[in-house]
Order: structure tokens, then C-alpha cells, then sequence
């Protein structure tokens, strides 16, 4: 029997809804999309609520319309630059008298581990676990294993309750259920980096149009997640105000003419800010352009480079580094990254099997939240919570009473 | 049980989940309206359709089961408490309650008046009858019985000698509820025992056809006459129409042993009979051996020596 599942993405500039049938087999396929433009969010946050909720609800009604079923619950995505990653580290000794490892010891690290509360005012988003060191030896599954001592990490989000308050409310205004929430750098690294990338060791930024997410994988798991509060539409903003135009011929002419690199090119090789040369419309070196574009992006860089210092290692990071979302689109992009990384660059390409109208670069992390929230990561030795929603809930949420404890 | 708990407790102390919104009651925008109405509608639906389900349900069954006939208008059945037998004859209600039976409780919807009636009708006694209910509890029934003019005693092998009475119509009925002294004054009829026809199924005896003819004398006489009356004994009659110059009613009585009357204008007969009786001569003479007056206009008599 197939299994209804949703992912819903509030972008700063887009909110995207996705709905996919798991069949009995695993494997998803998607049955409904729809994306709107969102107004409602600056940098990643919602800072105009019926605005943002407008557009998430609309992309929703359009991507149940499209599917021709509704949805209770959703991977919501999260990004923002009032998430914090850190890491928590908990151990357990092993408890039974002949040193065999059981699921218990590896719980009891994990509840030491997630013991450490956030500061006032925040809250856990997302726990990524690390592995498991058995005796100081990593270790897959550990249960059943002899040893003395199990040490576990968690990568560790937290954010902001108000804004965490806010996209959960967008969700909850539609009768909807968030069944978990997801960091967007984890779920466009899901989507673009493969388990054998991960293990080799690879560093993910997704260029968003508010923010641009990066998670940083080593040995497989995850070892650093990021959030730098610039994306596409502050290259648009670079380009009005250096050239003194407006914001649509900006995002025009970065769309049109806009590249990362900046290289010496001819007198005379102008561009149109309108293109039809009437008044008001001039033209405008396309140096300029390209100027205006690569400084906010090596800025951009630099400033993931400044963060990952240290963890940059060309050999734990054999698998370089992957470009996502739509400002990745930039023709040149790669090359500046590469040049201030320091690695090997080069742009995400989604694996086979996606539908091209799907398989673009702005849709990476809403496609990666299905793909991520069917994988299980709970604990060896324990059964993922996957529990049915109950009669009593489901019609809690068509009245519009929707709670969680 | 309690581990369980408290370690989801543990587990879900700062994250998330603690800032889900518990309700979301106004729709923040068209599409949320939408859906809320359309789930609204929905539940709406599902609890009509239950609603329905539960009522056909519950109502066809019990109403099945609980099926009592027609429905009754009177209120709550009352056994009949009180029977008034009404008759202009010599029928009272304990007759009734020993030819129908007793009532064993039953209510006045119990009874089928109409049959009850028609039965009432076949009695050879009862001329006229009618049933009727008088709610709450009364059964009401009104008889008109038939006149016995004539006693008719018949000899058979199986019952012997049994007087049967005769109506103005010619009827011939056994009689219930009569003093004897009442039937004393009345004549008997010397039959031919041809002229007497059983019924089918051997209840009793056919119509006489000539007693029509003959009653009017009987009515007569016993009302204007009755002197004459009460000494009449045996009646005898043949063909007894008006048309018939054969025709005869010959009547047996103390005073004058053979009376002959011609069946028609017996008021004249009558009177000339007492004329003729008042007669020194008559008065004096004990016995009369016979006076006809079926002829016209004359009288023939004979005098007993």
C-alpha cells in the first residue's frame, strides 16, 4: 500500500510545495509540485507572516490539486542565519556483564548526548548524528558488539523559537502536520551528494536567493552546517544599487549577463539595462556587471572559507565541492569558488531517474526533504518511529484543531 | 510504561515539537479558507451520512419489530363492561349472553358488529336487528322480534310432540323466552302435512305461503273481537287468495264448531259474525254447529240440537 508523504520549502524568494506517493517498495514518485513567489521572507526569515503563508498555502493547494490528493504532514526545510550548529557528545558505558553492546547503551549516550539544553530563547531544529565510537573505533552498528564504552555525537541546530514558531504556524494555518523539521543544507546534500561522495568526503553549498546553506560531510557523516545570510537576490541588490537601476532590470541583467568571474574584456562590449532604448534605457559595460557580481561572491566565499577553517582538508574532502540552488546557476561560479576554497569545484548534477522539469538546482532541498525524511536515522537496534497518525488526530486536523504535544 | 514516558519527555525537552502551535483556528490565507471548509464539509458529510445510516438502522428494524395492526383511534382497549340488549318482544339479554358466549374480556374492537348482526338477523325470532358500540366500554344491541299468530304442534319420531310457533309472514319458529300463558290464547293451525316443507340441513321448517292471507282475521279479531278470539281453537285454511273462489279459512272454537271466513275483507265477515251471534236465537242456542260466511252477501248457519 503507497504512502502519501509532502515537503514544503519557504524560500526567500520562492516557497515550493512537493507531494510523493512511497510505494510499498521505497521508492518515491513524485505526484505534485508547485512553487510561488514569496514576499513574505527576507534572508530566510518570515518577516511578513500572511504574505509567506499565502504563498506556501497556495503552492500547496497547487500541488495537491495537481496530484489529486491531500496531504496530513510535511517535511518543513529550515535555513536562516538564526541557526547555530554545534556539536554534542555524549557517552555510555556498556552495561551487561559480558561487555555486549545493547541498544540501551547506545540510547543512554544519545540521551547524554542531547542532554546539553540550548541557550534561553532557542531551540533543537535538527540533530544529525555522527558516528559511533566504539572504545575509540568507529563502528557501524555496535549492538552486539564487546567493548567498555560507547561514545556518540550529534550535530546539533538550533534556532531562534520565534522564527521556528512562525514556519511552523504556516504550516499548522493550512490543517497541516510538520513531521520533521530539516536542515536545507542536509536535505540538498541528500539529493546532490550520494552515499559514496559523502564517504569520500565533500562539502555541499546550496546558493540560495535569501541565504546559502553548506554542510560539510567527512567519513559519511555530517561535520559542519552553515548558514551565511547571502544568496541570489543580494547580487540583484549589488547590481541596483552599483549601477543605479531598479531591481527587475538588475535581476535581468544578472540573469541575462551575469557572471562570477571577471575578466578583462573589450571596450564597446555593452548591454541595454532595458533593451529597447527608449527613455530611461542606456547601456552599460558588461564589465561592470561582471565586476559588481564577483566581488559579493568571492565575498561569499571567503566567508564560507573564514567559517570551515580548518576543516577545508583536500584529503578529507575527496570529493570536492558541489554548487547547488539557483544562484549556482551563475556561468563561472565554480572557478571563483575553487580559486578561494582551495578545491576542487563543480556543480551538483542530480542522479538518474529524476524528471528534467524536476532535476533543476533550485529545487534540490525540497526534493531532498522527501529523500531525507524516508531514510531512517534513528539508532541501531531501534525501530524508526513511524507510527500512523490516529482516527482521533486526523480528525482533530480536518476541523482545524490540529495539536502536538 | 512510566520508562517509556519519561524518556519521551527527555527526548523531546528543547526541540520543536514543544513550539507547534496547539491550534490554528483563522486561515491565514484563501487557500487555507478553502481547505478548512472543504474538511469542514467533509466531517460534516461523514456525520450526516452516519446520521443517516444510524437511523435507517434503528428505525427500520424497531419499527418492524413493533408492529401492532392497525392503528387504533379509540385510546387504550377497555374489556366491554356493560352490554344493553334492547327488544320489543319477549328477548332479554340474558338470551344473548347465552346464544353468544360469554365475552371473555374482550374489548369493543374485538367484536365484528356487522357479522354480529347478520347472525342476529338469522335467527327465525329476530324480524330486525342492529349492533352497535358505545365507546368506552358498552355493546349496545336492539332487537325487533317477530309476532307469533298461530301454535303449530307436529309429532316426529325423534322429538315427539313439539309446539312451533307461526308469524304474521308465515314463518315457522321454535319461539325462546315465552310464558306458556302468553301462547295459551293462540290458535293452533290444522296443517296438511304436505303443505309443510323442511329446510336444508334440518334446521326447521320453509315459509307458509298462505299465512299472509290469514293474519289480518287473526289481528282482527284478537283486537276488536276478542271474545271470539279467545274461543277460537284450531284454524284450518286452503288456498287462501283473494282469487281463488275455492278458498277458505275454517276455524274450530267452542261456541261454533265450524266458522268459515272467505280470505278477504274479514272486518265485514267479522261484524256480520257478531250481528248474527247477537241474535236471541244464537245467544240462546249453546251450541252452534257451524256459520260460514264466506259467501257474499248471505250467512248460512246451522244450529246444534
Amino acid at each position: 500500500m503507497s504512502k502519501i508523504i509532502g515537503a514544503v520549502e519557504i524560500g526567500t524568494s520562492k516557497a515550493k510545495a512537493l507531494i510523493g506517493e512511497v510505494s510499498s517498495t521505497g521508492s518515491v514518485h513524485v505526484v505534485g509540485m508547485a512553487s510561488r513567489l514569496n514576499e513574505g521572507m527576507r534572508k530566510g526569515e518570515i518577516v511578513h507572516f500572511r504574505k509567506a503563508a499565502d504563498s506556501v498555502h497556495s503552492a500547496l493547494a497547487d500541488a495537491e490539486k495537481m496530484s489529486g490528493t491531500t496531504v496530513d504532514e510535511v517535511y518543513l526545510a529550515q535555513t536562516g542565519s538564526y541557526l547555530k550548529g554545534r556539536m554534542l557528545r555524549g557517552s555510555a558505558s556498556v552495561s551487561s556483564s559480558d561487555n555486549r553492546v545493547s541498544s540501551s547503551d547506545l540510547q543512554r549516550a544519545s540521551d547524554e548526548a542531547k542532554r546539553r539544553e540550548p541557550d534561553n530563547g532557542r531551540t533543537y531544529v535538527h540533530h544529525i548524528r555522527t558516528p559511533i565510537l566504539l572504545d575509540g573505533r568507529i563502528v557501524q552498528d555496535p549492538v552486539g558488539m564487546i567493548g567498555s564504552k560507547i561514545d556518540l555525537g550529534y550535530w546539533s541546530i538550533d534556532g531562534d523559537d520565534q522564527a521556528i514558531k512562525q514556519a511552523l504556524h504556516v504550516i499548522s494555518n493550512y490543517s497541516l502536520d510538520v513531521k520533521d523539521l530539516i536542515l536545507s543544507s542536509i536535505a540538498s546534500s541528500t539529493m546532490m551528494a550520494g552515499p559514496d561522495l559523502r564517504r569520500a568526503g565533500t562539502l555541499v553549498i546550496d546558493m540560495g536567493a535569501g541565504v546559502t546553506d553548506f554542510a560539510l560531510y567527512r567519513q559519511g557523516f555530517v561535520a559542519y552546517t552553515g548558514v551565511i545570510p547571502v544568496g541570489g537576490d543580494h547580487l540583484t541588490g549589488d547590481l541596483s544599487m552599483g549601477l543605479r537601476i531598479l531591481e527587475p532590470y538588475a535581476e535581468k541583467l544578472k540573469i541575462e549577463h551575469g557572471k562570477a568571474t571577471s575578466e578583462p574584456m573589450e571596450d564597446g562590449d555593452d548591454v541595454w539595462i532595458i533593451g529597447n532604448k527608449t527613455i530611461g534605457d542606456r547601456a552599460i559595460p558588461r564589465k561592470a556587471i561582471t565586476d559588481v557580481i564577483h566581488v559579493r561572491i568571492v565575498e561569499l566565499f571567503e566567508i564560507i572559507s573564514k567559517e570551515l577553517e580548518g576543516l577545508l582538508d583536500p584529503d578529507e574532502l575527496k570529493g570536492g565541492v558541489l554548487l547547488t540552488g539557483g544562484a549556482s546557476l551563475l556561468p563561472g561560479v565554480e572557478q571563483v569558488a575553487s580559486k578561494i576554497l582551495g578545491l576542487p569545484v563543480r556543480k551538483a548534477s542530480f542522479p538518474t531517474g529524476i524528471a528534467n522539469e524536476l532535476a533543476q538546482p533550485e529545487n534540490a532541498t525540497v526534493l531532498g526533504l522527501l529523500h531525507y525524511g524516508l531514510e531512517d536515522h534513528s539508532l541501531p537496534g531501534k525501530k524508526r518511529d513511524d507510527t500512523e497518525v490516529g482516527f482521533l488526530s486526523k480528525f482533530r486536523k480536518m476541523v482545524g484543531l490540529s495539536a502536538q504535544d | 510504561m512510566i520508562n517509556n514516558s519519561k524518556r519521551k519527555s527527555n527526548s523531546s525537552k528543547g526541540t520543536w515539537q514543544k513550539l507547534a502551535p496547539k491550534s490554528s483556528r483563522r486561515p491565514a490565507s484563501k487557500a487555507a479558507l478553502k481547505k478548512r471548509i472543504i474538511s469542514i464539509s467533509k466531517v460534516l458529510s461523514l456525520v450526516a451520512t452516519l446520521g443517516i445510516i444510524g437511523f435507517v438502522v434503528w428505525f427500520f428494524p424497531s419499527n418492524k419489530n413493533n408492529y401492532a395492526g392497525p392503528v387504533d383511534l379509540t385510546g387504550p382497549a377497555v374489556p366491554v363492561s356493560n352490554l344493553v340488549f334492547i327488544s320489543d318482544g319477549v328477548l332479554h339479554r340474558d338470551w344473548f349472553q347465552n346464544w353468544f358466549g360469554p365475552l371473555r374480556n374482550r374489548t369493543l374492537m374485538d367484536f365484528d358488529i356487522v357479522d354480529l348482526q347478520n347472525e342476529l338477523i338469522n335467527e327465525p325470532q329476530i324480524s330486525f336487528a342492529r349492533v352497535s358500540r358505545i365507546f368506552p366500554a358498552t355493546l349496545k344491541i336492539e332487537v325487533q322480534e317477530k309476532k307469533p299468530i298461530l301454535r303449530l304442534c307436529l309429532r316426529t319420531k325423534i322429538n315427539g310432540e313439539e309446539t312451533w310457533l307461526i308469524s304474521e309472514d308465515g314463518n315457522i319458529f321454535k319461539g325462546s323466552c315465552y310464558r306458556k300463558s302468553s301462547l295459551s290464547h293462540l290458535p293452533y293451525l290444522n296443517l296438511n302435512p304436505s303443505l309443510l316443507k323442511k329446510k336444508a340441513k334440518d334446521e326447521g321448517y320453509e315459509k307458509l305461503d298462505g299465512i299472509p292471507a290469514i293474519a289480518p282475521l287473526l289481528e282482527i279479531a284478537r283486537k276488536e273481537y276478542p271474545g271470539f278470539y279467545q274461543d277460537w281453537q284450531i284454524l284450518t285454511y286452503q288456498r287462501p287468495y283473494d282469487d281463488d273462489p275455492g278458498a277458505f279459512v275454517k276455524i274450530n272454537s267452542k261456541k261454533v264448531k265450524n266458522l268459515r271466513f272467505a280470505p278477504s275483507n274479514y272486518s265485514s265477515q267479522l261484524r256480520r259474525l257478531k250481528f248474527l251471534l247477537s241474535d236471541p236465537k244464537f245467544k240462546k242456542s249453546l251450541n252452534v254447529e257451524s256459520i260460514d260466511l264466506s259467501h257474499d252477501r248471505s250467512v248460512f248457519a246451522k244450529l246444534g240440537r
